[in-house]
Parts: C-alpha cells; sequence; structure tokens
C-alpha cells in the first residue's frame, strides 16, 4: 500500500483501519453469510471465536462480552467485588478501568506507574488495607506488569487479580502469556487495538471452569436456559457479527505482534542517541512487548506534538491527564502530586504512529520528522 | 392430510434479510470506506430518525435494551435504597436493570391489556419509591394516563419499557414520549431489529440527553476529559447503518403485523377457549407478540406443534418466580393475575412476512382444536 501525500507532505496516520480493507470482499462474504443464517446473538461464529481467542492466549475458556470495558465489570462482579471493597489500579491507564470499579460499587485506590507505564510493585504493599480485594494490573501500552513481582504481594494479602489487558494481546513475561496470572484478564477488540473488530468487543480469559460458567451466564442475563434465571444478570454479548471479523483477523495477531515489534525496534534504535531530548522505556530482555502503543517521554512535547501534525504525522497522547486528576475522581480526593510519576508522564508522554500496515518510508519519514524538530 | 403443509416457524429472520440483503451490505460496505466504526456518523444519522419516528426532542443509542435501562436509572439518580415499581410479566431484563443500579424492584399486578394495573399501583408506592417503570408488553402501550398522573401526584420519574413497542401509540402520542424517558431494544427478535445487540434511550429533557451521551461513552465529555465514572455503551456504527436500512421498511412492515392481528381477533372472536387482545381506539399496538389467552395452553401448543406450526410463550415463568428474585420475597399467589396469565398465554406468528394462507392455516387449526373437544 503506497504512502499518501498531501500538499506534498507525507500523511502518516495513527488508524491502520483504512489499510486492513484491502481484501475486504472475504470479510462481507463472512458477514453475507451469518446475515443468510441470522444466527445473530451467541451464534456460532462467536462460539468459534472464543475457541481460538482461548487457544491464542493458551487459556482453557475465553467469553466474549460488549466490551474491554465490560470485561473488568464483569470480572469484578463475578469475583464478587462491590460496595466497600477497594480495588488496587494505577492512574496511568484509559480511563475505563477506574470507570469499571466503580460501576461495582468498590472504590479504586491508586498506586503510582514505573518507567515502563505499568504499576510499581514496590509501592502496592502501602496501599493495601483490610478492605483491599482486588489488584488490577494494567499491561499498559503491550508491555507487561512486572507480574511476579504482584503476584508474591496477592499471596501474601489474600488478593484477587483481574489483569487489564485491553492492549496487551500476545504478550508475555518470562515466556508467560498476559491473562494467565490473573483470576481473569480482560481483552479490548475496540477497532484500534492490535486485534480490533469493527466495533466494540470485549474478551474475558480465564483458568477457572466456575467463573467461566458465571460469566457466560452473568453476560446473558444470568439465565440458565431461555425461561431460568439464577441470578440477575446484565446483557453483554460480543456480537456474532463481530466474531466473523474476528476469526477473519485472528489470523493476522502473529504478524501485527511482529510488525508492530519491529515498528518499535527501528524507532528506539532510530531515538538512540537523543538522550538529550527522548527518554525511552528500559526495554527488559524477558518481556515481549507487543506495542499497542509506542510511548517514549520527550522535552517540549506540546511543541513536538503540533510540529508533527504539521508535518502529516499523527502522533498522539495517550493521555494528557493521569486518571486520579480527572473532573470524575473527585470524589476520590486525591490531588496533584499524589503520583509524581504518573503525573510527569503524563506531560512528557507522546505517541507515535507504529501500526501494522506503516511501510518502512513513512517509519523513516516520522523518524525524520522527530530528529529534526530538535536538531535542525 | 393437512400434514403436508410447510411448518410456520414462530420468526422468520431470514427472510426479512434475504429480501434487504443487498441494501444491508451496501450500508456495511459504506461504513467501511470512513471507517468510523465507533460513534460514527450512522449513529448521528440514526438517532435523528429514531427520534422523528417517536415524536420525541432526543434519541441516544447504546449497546442493548438493557443498558438503555440501566443508564435512564443511573442517569436519573436511582439507586441503593430506592425503589422501582414495575411489572412480573416481562422479559427479565425490566427487573434485571433495577437490580444493577443498586435498587429495589417492587412488583405490581396487571391487567387484562397485560400491562401495569394502574389501579394497584398507588398502594404500592412508598417513601423509597423513585420511578414508575411500566413495560408495553406484547407492543401494546400501557396505560399511561393514570400512570402519569400518579406519578406527578407523587413526583416519580416514569421509565417507559418500550422494548417490544416501537411506533405503539397512546391517546396521540408515541410510546418512549410520554415518560421521563423511554428504553427500546433493537434486538434481533424486535420489530426494529438490528443484526445483533442493541438499544436506544429517548427523552425531551435535554439535561438528560447530555447525560445518557457521556454515560454511554465512559463518563467522557470529550476525549481527555471524563466528568462521571461510567461502563461502555455504544451503538456500533456497523449496526446503526443496518438499522437505517431497516427503518425504511418499519412502518410497513408494522401495518402488516396490525393487519395480522386485526385478521386474529376477527377470525378467533368464536372460538370459546381463547381470547384474543383488544386495542381501544385511543391506542394503537403493533403486535410484537401476539399473545393469546388460551384454555388447555400446553395442549393447544403441543396440538399446533403437531401441524408445524410453532408457537412461543413470553414468559412461561414470571420475574417474580424465578430463583434470582427469591431475595425479594413475592412468593406464588402475590400476584394472581400475572400468575393466572402465565399458565394460559401463548405467542402466535405474527411476523410480516406470513402469507394469508399461513394465517387461516394457523387459525384452522385453533378452530379444530376447541371444536374437536366440543368447546367451541
Amino acid at each position: 500500500m503506497g504512502e499518501i501525500r498531501e500538499r506534498g507532505i507525507m500523511q502518516v496516520k495513527f488508524s491502520y483501519l483504512e489499510r486492513q480493507f484491502v481484501e475486504v470482499d472475504k470479510y462481507l462474504k463472512g458477514i453475507e453469510a451469518l446475515v443468510r443464517t441470522t444466527d445473530f446473538t451467541l451464534g456460532g461464529p462467536l462460539l468459534e471465536f472464543e475457541r481460538r481467542f482461548a487457544a491464542l492466549c493458551r487459556m482453557p475458556h475465553a467469553i466474549g462480552v460488549a466490551s474491554g470495558t465490560d470485561a473488568l465489570i464483569l470480572s469484578l462482579k463475578v469475583l464478587g467485588i462491590g460496595p466497600g471493597d477497594e480495588v488496587i489500579t494505577t492512574p496511568m491507564t484509559f480511563i475505563a478501568t477506574v470507570g469499571a470499579i466503580v460501576m461495582t460499587g468498590a472504590t479504586p485506590v491508586f498506586v503510582d506507574s514505573d518507567d515502563g507505564f505499568v504499576i510499581d510493585p514496590t509501592k502496592i504493599e502501602a496501599a493495601v488495607t483490610p478492605r483491599t480485594k482486588a489488584i488490577i494490573p494494567v499491561h499498559y501500552t503491550g508491555n507487561v506488569a512486572d507480574m511476579p513481582a504482584i503476584m508474591d504481594i496477592v499471596r501474601r494479602h489474600q488478593l484477587l487479580v483481574v489483569e487489564d489487558a485491553c492492549q496487551s494481546i500476545s504478550a508475555s513475561r518470562d515466556g508467560k502469556p498476559v491473562g494467565s496470572w490473573g483470576e481473569t484478564a480482560c481483552f479490548s477488540l475496540h477497532p484500534l487495538k492490535n486485534l480490533n473488530v469493527w466495533g466494540d468487543g470485549g474478551v474475558i480469559v480465564t483458568r477457572s471452569d466456575d467463573l467461566a460458567d458465571q460469566l457466560r451466564r452473568y453476560r446473558n442475563h444470568g439465565l440458565i436456559n431461555r425461561d431460568e434465571v439464577q441470578t440477575f444478570g446484565c446483557n453483554s454479548r460480543l456480537d456474532t457479527l463481530q466474531a466473523v471479523i474476528g476469526n477473519l483477523l485472528i489470523e493476522e495477531v502473529e504478524f501485527i505482534t511482529s510488525q508492530r515489534i519491529a515498528n518499535a525496534r527501528k524507532f528506539d534504535e532510530a531515538f538512540a542517541d537523543m538522550g538529550e531530548f527522548i527518554r525511552i522505556p528500559e526495554r527488559h530482555p524477558n518481556v515481549m512487548h507487543v506495542y499497542h502503543l509506542y510511548l517514549i517521554r520527550v522535552s517540549r512535547r506540546d511543541e513536538l506534538l503540533a510540529y508533527l501534525h504539521r508535518n502529516g504525522v499523527e502522533a498522539k497522547v495517550h493521555y494528557p491527564i493521569p486518571v486520579h486528576l480527572q473532573e470524575a475522581a473527585r470524589c476520590l480526593k486525591y490531588k496533584a502530586g499524589d503520583f509524581p510519576i504518573s503525573e510527569a508522564d503524563c506531560k512528557a508522554i507522546i505517541t507515535l504512529p507504529a501500526h501494522q500496515h506503516l511501510t518502512p518510508a513513512e517509519i523513516d519519514y516520522t523518524i525524520d520528522q522527530v530528529r529534526s524538530f530538535y536538531l535542525k | 392430510m393437512k400434514t403436508s403443509r410447510p411448518t410456520i416457524p414462530y420468526v422468520n429472520l431470514a427472510g426479512q434479510h434475504a429480501s434487504i440483503k443487498a441494501e444491508l451490505l451496501e450500508a456495511i460496505e459504506q461504513v467501511l470506506d470512513h471507517s468510523k466504526f465507533i460513534l460514527g456518523p450512522e449513529v448521528e444519522e440514526f438517532e435523528q430518525r429514531f427520534a422523528q419516528v417517536c415524536q420525541v426532542d432526543h434519541a441516544i443509542a447504546v449497546n442493548s435494551g438493557t443498558d438503555a435501562l440501566v443508564l435512564a436509572l443511573r442517569a436519573l439518580g436511582i439507586g441503593p435504597g430506592d425503589e422501582v415499581i414495575t411489572v412480573s410479566n416481562s422479559f427479565i431484563a425490566s427487573t434485571s436493570c433495577i437490580i444493577l443500579a443498586g435498587a429495589r424492584p417492587v412488583f405490581v399486578d396487571v391487567g387484562e391489556d397485560y400491562n401495569l394495573a394502574p389501579a394497584q399501583l398507588e398502594q404500592a408506592i412508598t417513601v423509597r419509591t423513585r420511578a414508575i417503570l411500566p413495560v408495553h408488553l406484547t407492543g401494546h402501550p400501557a396505560d399511561m394516563e393514570p400512570i402519569m398522573a400518579i406519578a406527578r401526584r407523587h413526583g416519580l420519574h416514569v421509565i417507559e419499557d418500550c422494548a417490544q413497542a416501537v411506533l405503539a401509540g397512546y391517546r396521540g402520542q408515541r410510546v418512549g414520549s410520554i415518560g421521563t424517558v423511554g428504553c427500546f431494544s433493537l434486538h434481533p427478535l424486535k420489530t426494529l431489529n438490528a443484526c445483533g445487540d442493541g438499544g436506544v434511550l429517548t427523552t425531551n429533557d435535554p439535561v438528560l440527553s447530555e447525560s445518557f451521551k457521556v454515560l454511554r461513552n465512559i463518563g467522557l465529555r470529550s476525549r481527555d476529559d471524563c466528568v462521571v465514572w461510567s461502563g461502555n455503551s455504544r451503538l456500533d456504527t456497523l449496526q446503526a447503518a443496518i438499522l437505517l436500512v431497516k427503518l425504511r421498511y418499519l412502518e410497513d412492515r408494522t401495518e402488516k403485523r396490525r393487519a395480522h392481528a386485526r385478521f386474529y381477533i376477527q377470525a378467533l372472536a368464536d372460538v370459546g377457549g381463547v381470547q384474543t387482545p383488544r386495542e381501544h381506539p385511543f391506542e394503537k399496538a403493533v403486535y410484537h407478540t401476539f399473545v393469546i389467552l388460551a384454555e388447555r395452553r400446553d395442549v393447544l401448543k403441543q396440538h399446533l406443534a403437531a401441524q408445524g406450526i410453532e408457537t412461543a410463550i413470553h414468559y412461561p415463568v414470571p420475574i417474580h418466580l424465578h430463583t434470582a428474585a427469591a431475595h425479594l420475597g413475592y412468593g406464588r399467589g402475590s400476584l394472581p393475575e400475572t400468575e393466572r396469565q402465565a399458565e394460559r398465554i401463548l405467542s402466535l406468528p405474527v411476523y410480516p412476512d406470513l402469507e394469508p394462507s399461513d394465517l387461516e392455516w394457523i387459525v384452522e387449526n385453533i378452530r379444530s382444536f376447541y371444536h374437536a373437544r366440543g368447546d367451541g
């Protein structure tokens, strides 16, 4: 696929979606076949997608739900977390992690992030109280939180773990895949994710047969059959239509992952000599980071962002405001200065386009633009 | 032998979709072209069209009818400690939404129209009552005038469960425009159906409308500004595009349902074992289901099944008798009319694509069932 120019300037898009449709016919055929069977709710293609997703995560159960956010809410619900309970997570995340905790009636408790934009395990224990029930480590950007250290703390305090793996499909640490530590792990299939569908979607994986059964019931109104409800549930089913798309795209996860890793390496190498302006997080050889987001810390971030936009590179910031300083968080009574690493990072981070459909010329152009901003 | 007739399924989604397949695929391709899969232009267009259809100022599309109900309750600030009055003869979601919001459902009995009996309403109101949640079951409007009068007298909100009743009317108003909020479902089996889960909220209150938009989108007012904690409940752009196609046919298909219903009502008028629904001149029912009260219902159902006629029961177990509702303290006998109806109700096929000969065949078999037993 060729590069796009507007008024002579190369356009490097953040979203890869336009390039997902080179072979649009096979997707449309899949949709057409589904429309013919009208198997729209918890249909055959969804069950197939769940089997394949479980295999990809090397876990026994995968349950398709309406979104990554719902994956977190449903996980907490079936683990019995609710009013009066505290759940520990980090302010360096998309707001949905915290929204999910509040939706169950529990209270979010924040712990600062570390160099890799994931929860700092050395600071977790100070946040544990008698009311703490669970930890949600977020495998932010496609990195993997320090799960061995977190699991030590979890065992000492008898806590539950729900992994927020929304951005980190196929990532692993010491050869262990994300999703294999927690009671459950939650994935998002939102259109910008490494593995996407064409709308909202999410998946929960778990090792537990019992939790899998509970989740399957809870996502479907608590129904045990058409006419019987044992406990009240909600409606959060991954559309079978979206599973049709998921089944076609899941075959590409290996390509998507390796391409994003290769793109990230090129960026890392190209910026290695720019320590004065750019701080690349430490890369750990035992972690397979899948670079849903390629984040670096830069000086004069807002100027660089504007410069890149002027020059056609659609860089972004994930996210400029840490969750504890959002308006919605006022009720939690945190203030500026509580989480210095997350707060400093939110002012310094920039996300460069690193998706699997970028051409070598687009990567080189992006690198040139970043370098020329600082070095010209 | 009459058994050579083809079977008549209870629903025939494939028939509906076969006739509009080309239009559907074209609409889907248009979404692919812009790739705005989340809250894309088709969502807004659908919301505007849906608001027109319901003769209401605002329509906000969400992920399911259940979510519409939950968001309505949450936007109105209804939660723990509050009571919401509703009926027990509905799909489980009209009660589970109250539980999901943290409030307590209070059941009242129903009348001959299968809907909330206004005469029973006032005695169920306590100091904790915050809202009334009438269900327009079967597509027949609940008796809204006395319900609204009681609500006004006691300062209560009215949340209309319109899941089965798009286009239904009551004294010149469309359902969904009468109470504080209307909640619609777009489930594949509904009269206006997506190819997956979907729902809509309607209201004339601009403040509530804004609140619904924020609540369905994780509490975000803009990309980086989270003003309230919430979950994720957006209607997929892809489903909105599909629904815009279906909307072209909604009025026509609804009129066909109404014609089928008129046929049944006339043709079954003199059958002693059967009571057909009654439509007052000030009401417009849309017959999402065509429900009769039948003597020896289960035997009749078997008799029809033996003739290849599929029927359904909406719903065989009233919500207050489900295991999940045990903690609410309603035993058998607490809602006598609801329970009496649950043993007699039978839903006959009423989808638009039925042929006159199908309807005649169904009627003939109902007549022969009762005449053969001498109670015709």
